[in-house]
């Protein structure tokens, strides 16, 4: 078992025939990430980011164009994929069809040429582990999207590897089983300790099971750092909208200072919200940027609220939550309430924001406004 | 706009009975949502009504008028499928008027321009119209599908997942537009989705469809407080129903629920209500499986008067709250936390039931008995009803 170093990843695809003097921008440019052993990864990014390059080229399914892999301390850069000893689940199955699922999870182990009794016992071990004890005579075409993707994984950690790469695993699965499976496969990571690195577009599943989340977007390092700290405390606007369900709320806004009290205020809107008072430091009156508030520190108030009056546009009623749109401008601003109450586009509410808890970004970077220290 | 019934419509291909006697009475003006699992048969059902699909048995009507036999193009449906169906050599401008060009409508192409801008500006996409589909993004090209079924007055809009492609962000945005414009249009809509979210955000009504029936059919309020059996149940909410085996005893004057946790014998006194407890003595409930959303199963990492003990089973975040499962041999308990907690897996945790807020289903037949506050929530869906 081992931690994985990457150390200044670069990745470039090559044009062939006509286009060849023509550069591809980078699929991955100057990605550094420290994984420790035992810890739960997960590399999250919209399609295209250049996350599964990333782990193909950990596994060594794919060139590296410049920089270092390290799997412990052993550099693995021209290594061959079947001695970086690596275990791999990816969305698709590719289950030897002829073979049951016995035969399929013991296969590498007999290729390994591993005697028939030590097979036998390492199989019998895992399968219970994945739940799959009782299919273990069945053929892949008997099984179902989650059993294949069970033995799919017990196949993968069968060969004790010191790292577990996964990709997408559980994008094919519909809704109940995916969510079954990430239960499964966070307590199966938890008993194992194997350090994984698992590939996702979806925040929830990255939020869910990982210790770390590294965010990626056009092949660029953006975040990482432990759920709490991406959802909590955003580097830049993109981390921001990418991380939590609704979406965060990030509107544009100019600030104004009345009577030494520095406000959010919003065109074409009578919103106007404190600014916190650590941000004095860095903001001015007329100060151009963006302001992004999660939709749960967006708030309804009582009776004898100070809040702004606002106009209901849109109500939906989630049965666990209702949320709730009001106009800014010409944006929308959600907010979220458990409150039993139910309100129809048009009635007026107090709105109240956690002031506190607002982030500043840059309005043409995107890139996070902190207060001076 | 119409209103749409179906009368009894039975479908089958081959050996496959996809319909099996559905009718329903779908309002002027309203947005109805199909919802169902995959292969329920609600893209059959929105077929039929489109004229693609011809039922075997059963009557479709519009406005009181049988249209069985009237051709897919002559009765005035709108579709928007999950795909988008754009033509590719065409702008997006030529897309919106393809309808109105049409043999069947023949619009002088003054009238169309303004329709088509009417249209752009409702799905804020005036910028796109000289654009090819290839040059759009998912979200535009779904915007176009939905603004090409705008520039005519249909009878009805009928809409097949049209919001399943497209990524969570824009998702939620469509999804609250979609909801404003239909309000504003004044149009019947059907929407066949099989996200729980949006059936519940965008539907008046909602019918759940399983294996070509219709299991219930109500308002969202209805359907998540007063679900007909345990399947509908588990379908609204997420994370799903704890849905928890036991049996009601009578225990001096009232009533007490019995379960097992872990093999332990548990009591849970249950407190008074009339309605219930007169349902409980009338059907002679005893066996029951109790129905308990997530957000009313309360928990403590000490030890307190009324919680009884178990393990953690897994934790997990989903956004802006957190679930913890805990282990009770038979079942697993899904109770709703804050994020952030420190908590290992395996570790001790203390549950309580708010059993004043659960349902109660028969065991065998899985369907609904009754629950706490039934009343009130009967008065609370019919004045939602009002509207």
């Amino acid at each position: 078992m081992a931690g994985l170093t990457l150390k200044n990843l670069y990745k470039r695809y090559e044009n062939s025939g006509k286009k060849k003097k023509q550069q591809n921008d980078f699929a991955v440019k100057d990605l550094n990430l420290l994984c420790e052993q035992g810890e739960f990864i997960a590399l999250l990014g919209p399609s295209g980011c250049g996350k599964t390059t990333t782990l193909r080229m950990i596994a060594g399914l794919e060139d590296i164009t410049d920089g270092e892999i390290y799997i412990g301390e052993r550099l693995v850069n021209n290594l061959h994929p079947k001695d970086r000893n690596i275990g791999l689940a990816f969305e698709d199955y590719a289950m030897y069809p002829p073979l049951d699922v016995y035969g399929n999870v013991a296969f590498n182990l007999r290729a390994k040429g591993v005697d028939k009794g030590e097979i036998d016992k390492r199989v019998r071990e895992i399968a219970p582990l994945m739940q799959i004890d009782d299919i273990l005579d069945k053929m892949p075409v008997k099984l179902s999207g989650g059993q294949k993707q069970r033995v799919n994984i017990a196949r993968a950690i069968i060969r004790e590897p010191e790292l577990l790469l996964m990709d997408e695993p559980l994008s094919h699965l519909d809704g109940k089983a995916r969510q079954s499976m990430r239960v499964e496969i966070k307590r199966l990571i938890n008993k194992i300790k194997c350090t994984t690195i698992y590939v996702t577009h979806d925040q929830l599943e990255a939020m869910s099971l990982a210790d770390k989340i590294a965010i990626i977007n056009f092949g660029v390092l953006q975040q990482f750092g432990t759920p709490a700290e991406v959802y909590d405390d955003p580097v830049n606007e993109f981390v921001a909208s990418f991380i939590g369900e609704p979406p965060m709320n990030i509107l544009e806004t100019t600030i104004v200072k009345e009577d030494g009290t520095f406000f959010f205020t919003f065109d074409n809107s009578n919103l106007k919200i404190a600014v916190p008072s650590r941000y004095y430091s860095v903001v001015s009156d007329g100060f151009k940027c963006k302001m992004g508030v999660r939709p749960m520190d967006v708030l309804i108030g009582g009776e004898g609220s100070k809040g702004t009056p606002e106009e209901i546009a849109t109500f939906e009623n989630l049965g666990d939550e209702r949320r709730i749109g009001v106009r800014v401008g010409d944006m929308l601003l959600m907010l979220i309430t458990e409150d039993e109450k139910r309100y129809r586009s048009g009635d007026i509410i107090k709105l109240e924001v956690r002031e506190e808890k607002t982030h500043l970004f840059d309005i043409t970077t995107g890139n996070r406004i902190r207060e001076q220290a | 706009m119409a209103r749409i019934q179906l009368e009894n419509v039975k479908k089958s291909f081959g050996k496959v009975q996809a319909l099996n006697g559905i009718s329903l009475d779908v309002k002027d003006k309203e947005f109805f949502v199909l919802f169902g699992p995959a292969g329920a048969g609600k893209t059959t059902i929105l077929n039929c009504i489109a004229g693609i699909n011809l039922p075997e048995e059963g009557m479709v009507k519009f406005n009181n008028e049988i249209v069985n036999l009237v051709d897919p193009a002559h009765r005035n449906v709108a579709m928007v499928f999950e795909n988008y169906a754009l033509y590719p050599q065409m702008t997006v401008y030529d897309n919106m008027a393809a309808a109105l060009r049409s043999n069947l409508y023949k619009t002088d192409e003054a009238t169309i321009k303004e329709k088509v801008h009417v249209a752009a500006r409702m799905m804020k996409m005036e910028n796109l119209l000289e654009r090819l589909p290839s040059q759009l993004s998912n979200g535009q090209k779904q915007r176009v599908a939905m603004g090409r079924a705008l520039v005519r007055t249909p009878n009805v809009f009928l809409m097949d997942e049209p919001l399943a492609h497209l990524d969570a962000k824009l998702r939620n945005a469509m999804r609250t537009e979609l909801k404003e414009m239909q309000a504003n249009l004044g149009s019947t809509c059907i929407y066949v989705t099989h996200d729980f979210m949006e059936a519940m955000a965008l539907g008046d009504r909602i019918a759940i469809i399983n294996k070509g029936e219709i299991v219930q059919i109500g308002s969202g309020d209805e359907i998540y407080y007063m679900p007909c059996n345990e399947f509908v149940a588990q379908l609204m909410g997420d994370p799903q129903i704890n849905i928890i085996p036991g049996t009601i005893k009578e225990a001096e004057g009232g009533y007490v629920f019995c379960f097992e946790a872990n093999g332990e014998k548990l009591t849970v006194s249950m407190p008074e209500d009339k309605e219930l407890w007169k349902k409980i003595r009338e059907t002679g409930l005893k066996n029951t499986d109790m129905g308990l959303r997530p957000q009313n199963v309360k928990y403590s990492f000490t030890p307190e008067e009324g919680y009884f003990k178990t393990t953690v089973y897994s934790y997990e975040s989903i956004g802006n709250k957190s679930v913890i499962m805990a282990e009770c041999g038979e079942y697993q308990l899904r109770m709703i936390a804050p994020n952030g907690l420190k908590i290992a897996i395996d570790q001790d945790i203390y549950v309580r039931f708010e059993i004043d807020h659960s349902m109660f289903f028969d065991p065998q037949t899985k369907e609904y008995v009754s629950r706490y506050d039934e009343e009130t929530i009967r008065e609370f869906a019919a004045e939602q009803e009002v509207k």
